[in-house]
């Protein structure tokens, strides 16, 4: 993943209107009025929001007629948790390692 | 400013004084941490040398500077790297023949999503998504697995 792209996503995620939109449409494809509906707010803000979730790739937009619907493309997400799970390690990893430092020590002395 | 930390609880089975050595001594800190150049006074800047990520902004050097120094009961250091402004500090009790040692890495500012998404990643994944799009990723990590 670009590191332009991956910042996109990061910054698509960290609002938590855009990660309930994504968990909706991860449970199926919506059109607009559908979303609004579900927040109780105007067409345009979740446009908005919409926008900035299709420029992170994170949802793909079909035209069905008149309407458009909106579906999840979860593979930058997958990205990202693979780049998290290293760090997520971190300071339990270096913790542990503090601790066999200690106990390898205590051998030598 | 929406601030978080992330915190350890641990128990070693050294004294205190020992687990103090493992935490300011710099050869011992390179073994457990990274490479560093830390000396035990209030005051010194010193830095440690990790992976750059330039997706955040991070040079792969971790600023720091020595706040608090109390041989064997509390250290504390700054840890400033790319967006991370926070703070990292260890205190010290003894329990029994071994020390207790409370770990703390605070002041993650998580109204910047850069700063979210790394504590989200030094504190472990999950907390920021919703139940159905984590299935949804779990799902996908699972079939390119």
């Amino acid at each position: 993943m670009h590191d332009d792209r991956q910042a996109e996503v990061f910054a698509a995620i960290a609002h938590p209107m855009r990660r309930r939109i994504l968990d909706l449409l991860a449970e199926r494809e919506r059109p607009v009025h559908d979303l609004a509906r579900h927040f109780g707010v105007s067409r345009p803000s979740v446009s908005q929001h919409l926008r900035i979730l299709l420029a992170a790739g994170l949802v793909e937009e079909q035209r069905q007629g008149r309407e458009r619907r909106y579906r999840l493309t979860p593979q930058p997400l997958a990205q990202i948790q693979a780049w998290l799970a290293h760090y997520e390690r971190f300071w339990p990893e270096r913790l542990q390692r503090l601790g066999g430092y200690l106990d390898a020590e205590e051998e030598h002395t | 400013m929406t601030s978080a930390s992330i915190t350890y609880d641990l128990y070693f089975a050294h004294a205190p004084e020992r687990v103090w050595r493992a935490l300011t001594d710099r050869d011992a800190i390179a073994r457990w941490l990274m490479p560093n150049d830390f000396e035990p006074r209030v005051g010194h800047h010193f830095t440690f040398q990790t992976t750059p990520m330039p997706a955040l902004n991070f040079d792969g050097v971790c600023r720091a500077e020595v706040t608090a120094c109390e041989p064997p009961r509390l250290l504390t250091y700054t840890w400033v790297g790319g967006a991370l402004r926070t703070l990292v500090s260890y205190r010290l009790e003894p329990e029994g023949a071994g020390t207790r040692l409370r770990f703390e890495h605070s002041g993650f500012d998580l109204s910047d999503p850069i700063q979210q998404a790394s504590y989200r990643g030094l504190q472990g994944w999950g907390a920021g998504l919703d139940v159905a799009l984590r299935r949804e990723v779990d799902a996908l990590a699972a079939a390119e697995a």
